[in-house]
C-alpha cells in the first residue's frame, strides 16, 4: 500500500496551517468570499445547496482500517453521522462547517489522508482497478504505477494551472474495471511484441457535456518513458488548450480539433524534443522502491476448496445469491475479493453511515488483511479475504446493513448526488435511482435480468457517469420541472461506448415504470444462455427499447 | 434548478438567500438586516429598491456568500422556476429528511 513519507507528511501539516490562517481571515471579513473561493477550492472545500462540502482524496480508492475509522469520526463529530464514496474513489462531507475545516484536515494528515487535488484545474486522484493485485487478468499490479504518478503530479508546477481538471486512470487487466477510455488519459498496461509491459496511452476521452472515448495515442509506451511522455502530451495540452473557455478546455476537445494524427505528431515531436536533462526517467531504484510498498501481502497456502465457504452457500438462498453476486475470483487459491455494495434498496448510492464505516474498518482489519478499497461503482472492496472467513465477514456485514447482494446488477445504481446536494443540479438523482432500484427489489427478477448498468446524473456535468450506463439518466430542467433523459448503449468498460440519447425526457414518476417496460423487452428478445442486457441491445438494435421507453403504460 | 439563476424582474415578490460564511447554512434577509435561517422570517422584497438590498447583502461579506434573490409568493412561500431546488435548499435533502431543517436539525 501507498506509503505517505516525510515530504508528505511536512507538506500536508503545512497546508492545513496555511489553510487554517486562510479561513481565520475569511471568517474576520478580510477575505471575500471571491478571493477566498480559490484557496477552499484547493483544499477540497465546495459551497453546495446546503452547506460546505469536504472532498477527500483517497489515491486510487486505498484505505485501511485506520483511515476509514477516521473517516467515520470526522463523520460524527463534524458531519451528520454519514459520508459519500464518489466515482472517483473519493469520499464527500456534506455538512461541515467553515470553522471546522481546519481541523478537520488535521484530523485527516493524522492519518496521512489530506483533500489537495480533489478540485481545480490541475491533475486529480489518479483512478485505478478495485481489484488491483487480487484479480485473475492482471498482467501487473497498476497501483504502484498510480503512486508514481501521484508523486510526479502533486504540486508539479507545470501542472498547477492546467486549462481544466484533469482525470487520470490506470488500470492492468484485459478487462478495463477502471474506465479508462472515459478519462482525460487512460493507461492500460499491455505487453509488446517482446512481451514487455508498458502503457497503451488512451488520450482525450471524458463524459460531462461533450462525451468522447478516447483514441489510442500509442499503443504502447515502455516503463521507463511513462512520466516523460505523460510529461509530453500534458504539454501539448497546457500550449494549446482552450483556456477562453470553459466548455472546450478538456484535453479531449483538443484531441478532436486537432485530430488524432496531428495531436499525435506535435505529443511525439514534444517527446522527441525533451532534452535529456529534463526527461524523467526513472529510475530502477526507484520504480522497485514503489513497487516495494505493493508486495502482494503474505497469503496462507490454502485449498481451493473450503469447506466453510460450500456449507455457506448450501445453508441459505439468500446467502447463496450473496456469494454469486458480490464474491469476485482471487488469483490466490483459497482467496476471494468481496464487494459491498453501498447500494442497499432507499439508501443514496455510495453512502455509508459511521457505524457502516467503522463495521467495514473492522471486518477489513480482521478478515482482508486491511486493505479496503473504494470502486469506481461508489462500493467498497475487500480485495483479499479467505474462503474459510466468508461466513465470518457476511454476518458482520448483515448485521451492519451492507450485505445488498446486487453488486453489477440492476439496483447497484451509480449516481451523483444531484440536486438534493448539489449547486449545479438540474434534478434529483437519488430519488429516481431509489425508484428505478425497486423495480428490482425481487431478489429473483434482479438476478434473472443479470449484468445491468444503471447510471444517473443530475446534470449534464455527468458525476453519475449516464453516458456510459447500459442505461444512463440524465436529469434535466424544463421550466421548472424536473425531467429525465434516457440513454441506452453506454458501457465504461475495453468496449467503451458512448450511450445514446433516446428522445424527449420522462417526468420523474414516469422513470422507473418505463425502464420497467425496457427490462421486459429485454426479456422478450434475449437469447438462450444468459445473453447479457448490453448484448442483446447490440445484437437487436435500441428501437425496440425504444419503443417500450416511450409505449404508456 | 440550474447554476444559472432566473431573472426576477421589479414585480415579483423575492427575498435575498444566502450562506452563513461560518458554517455554509442556507440563510434569508430579515428586515433589521440579519439573516436567519428560518424562510418566514425574511423580509419579502419588491420594487426596484431590492436591488439596493441586495447590493447591500452582497457587501455583508463576512457573515454570508453569494447572496442572490430568490422568488417567493406573496405571503412568501417559495415560488417559481426555482421552487424544487430553493425548497430542498429550505428544507434539506429529500432522501435524507432528518438531516433537513424540516426536522430541526439543521
Ligand atoms: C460538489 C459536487 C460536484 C461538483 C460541483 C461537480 C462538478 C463537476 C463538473 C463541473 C464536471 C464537468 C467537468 C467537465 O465537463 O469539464 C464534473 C464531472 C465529473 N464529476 Fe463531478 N461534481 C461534483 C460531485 C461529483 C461526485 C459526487 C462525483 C462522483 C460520484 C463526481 C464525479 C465526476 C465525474 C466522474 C465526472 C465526469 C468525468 C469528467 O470529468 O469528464 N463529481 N463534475
Ligand atoms: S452531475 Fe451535475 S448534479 Fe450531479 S453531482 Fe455532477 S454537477 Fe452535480
Amino acid at each position: 500500500m501507498y506509503r505517505y513519507d516525510e515530504f508528505d507528511e511536512t507538506l500536508v501539516r503545512e497546508r492545513a496551517k496555511q489553510f487554517r490562517g486562510q479561513v481565520e481571515r475569511r471568517l474576520k471579513g478580510e477575505l471575500k468570499e471571491e478571493h477566498f473561493k480559490p484557496l477552499r477550492l484547493q483544499n477540497g472545500v465546495y459551497l453546495q445547496l446546503h452547506a460546505y462540502m469536504l472532498r477527500v482524496a483517497i489515491p486510487y480508492g486505498q484505505l485501511n482500517a485506520k483511515k476509514m475509522r477516521q473517516l467515520a469520526m470526522i463523520a460524527d463529530v463534524y458531519d451528520k453521522g454519514y459520508a459519500h464514496f464518489t466515482t472517483r474513489q473519493n469520499v464527500q462531507y456534506n455538512w461541515i462547517k467553515l470553522a471546522d475545516m481546519p481541523d478537520v484536515l488535521d484530523v485527516l494528515a493524522d492519518v496521512e489522508m489530506h483533500a489537495i487535488q480533489t478540485s481545480g484545474n490541475c491533475i486529480r486522484n489518479v483512478t485505478s482497478d478495485h481489484l488491483a493485485g487480487a484479480n485473475l487478468d492482471e498482467i501487473e499490479d497498476p497501483r504502484p504505477w498510480c503512486e508514481i504518478i501521484r508523486q510526479w503530479s502533486t504540486f508539479h508546477p507545470e501542472f498547477s494551472s492546467l486549462p481544466r481538471k484533469f482525470k487520470i486512470a490506470v488500470t492492468a487487466g484485459e478487462t478495463d474495471r477502471a474506465a479508462v477510455r472515459v478519462h482525460d488519459i487512460g493507461l492500460h498496461m499491455k505487453k509488446n511484441a517482446d512481451g514487455k509491459v508498458g502503457f497503451e496511452f488512451i488520450v482525450g476521452g471524458g463524459l460531462g457535456r461533450t462525451p468522447f472515448v478516447g483514441p489510442t495515442v500509442r499503443e504502447w509506451v515502455a516503463k521507463e518513458d511513462l512520466l516523460s511522455y505523460l510529461e509530453a502530451n500534458m504539454r501539448v495540452y497546457n500550449r494549446h488548450g482552450r483556456r477562453d473557455n470553459k466548455y472546450k478546455a478538456r484535453i479531449k476537445i483538443l484531441v478532436s480539433e486537432l485530430g488524432l494524427e496531428e495531436y499525435k505528431r506535435q505529443v511525439e515531436e514534444e517527446f522527441a524534443a525533451q532534452n535529456t536533462w529534463e526527461k524523467v526517467v526513472l529510475p530502477q531504484e526507484e520504480i522497485d522502491r514503489i513497487t516495494a510498498y505493493f508486495a502482494p501481502p503474505k497469503f496462507e497456502t490454502l485449498p481451493a476448496v473450503s469447506a466453510a465457504f460450500e456449507a455457506f452457500k448450501s445453508a441459505s438462498r439468500e446467502q447463496a445469491r450473496w456469494a454469486k453476486n458480490n464474491l469476485r475470483p482471487h488469483r490466490t487459491p483459497g482467496y476471494t475479493s468481496v464487494h459491498i455494495a453501498l447500494k442497499q434498496q432507499g439508501e443514496a448510492p455510495g453512502d455509508a453511515t459511521s457505524d457502516q464505516m467503522r463495521a467495514m474498518a473492522d471486518i477489513g482489519e480482521r478478515y482482508g488483511l486491511d486493505d479496503i478499497r473504494v470502486a469506481h461503482e461508489q462500493d467498497v472492496v475487500l480485495a483479499h479475504v479467505r474462503l474459510d472467513d466468508v461466513p465470518a465477514v457476511y454476518a458482520a456485514l448483515k448485521a451492519a446493513g451492507l450485505h445488498a447482494s446486487n453488486a453489477g446488477l440492476g439496483s447497484d445504481i451509480i449516481a451523483c448526488p444531484g440536486l438534493d446536494y448539489c449547486n449545479l443540479s438540474n434534478a434529483r438523482s437519488i430519488s429516481v435511482a431509489n425508484e428505478i432500484q425497486a423495480v428490482f427489489a425481487d431478489p429473483e427478477f434482479e438476478d434473472d435480468v443479470g449484468t445491468l448498468h444503471v447510471n444517473v446524473s443530475g446534470c449534464i456535468n455527468a458525476c453519475g457517469h449516464h453516458h456510459v450506463g447500459h442505461i444512463g439518466i440524465l436529469g434535466v430542467d424544463k421550466k421548472g420541472e424536473e425531467f429525465y433523459q434516457v440513454l441506452f448503449g453506454g458501457r465504461a468498460d475495453e468496449k467503451a461506448t458512448i450511450a445514446a440519447i433516446q428522445g424527449p425526457g420522462l417526468k420523474h414518476e414516469e422513470v422507473a415504470p418505463a425502464i420497467r417496460r425496457v427490462i421486459d423487452t429485454y426479456l422478450s428478445l434475449r437469447r438462450d444462455g444468459g445473453e447479457k442486457f448490453i448484448d442483446t441491445m447490440s445484437r437487436v438494435g435500441q428501437a425496440p427499447f425504444k419503443e417500450a421507453l416511450y409505449a404508456a403504460a | 434548478m440550474s447554476s444559472e439563476r432566473p431573472k426576477l424582474g421589479p414585480d415579483i415578490p423575492k427575498v435575498v438567500t444566502a450562506w452563513l460564511s461560518a458554517t455554509g447554512r442556507v440563510v434569508y434577509l430579515t428586515k433589521d438586516r440579519n439573516w436567519s435561517e428560518d424562510l418566514a422570517d425574511a423580509e419579502i422584497l419588491t420594487g426596484v429598491e431590492a436591488n439596493d438590498i441586495l447590493a447591500w447583502a452582497a457587501k455583508d461579506q463576512t457573515r454570508v456568500s453569494d447572496p442572490y434573490f430568490m422568488q417567493v409568493t406573496a405571503d412568501g412561500k417559495v415560488a417559481g422556476r426555482e421552487t424544487i431546488r430553493e425548497t430542498i435548499r429550505a428544507r434539506g435533502p429529500t432522501n435524507h429528511p432528518m438531516f433537513g431543517k424540516q426536522a430541526g436539525n439543521n
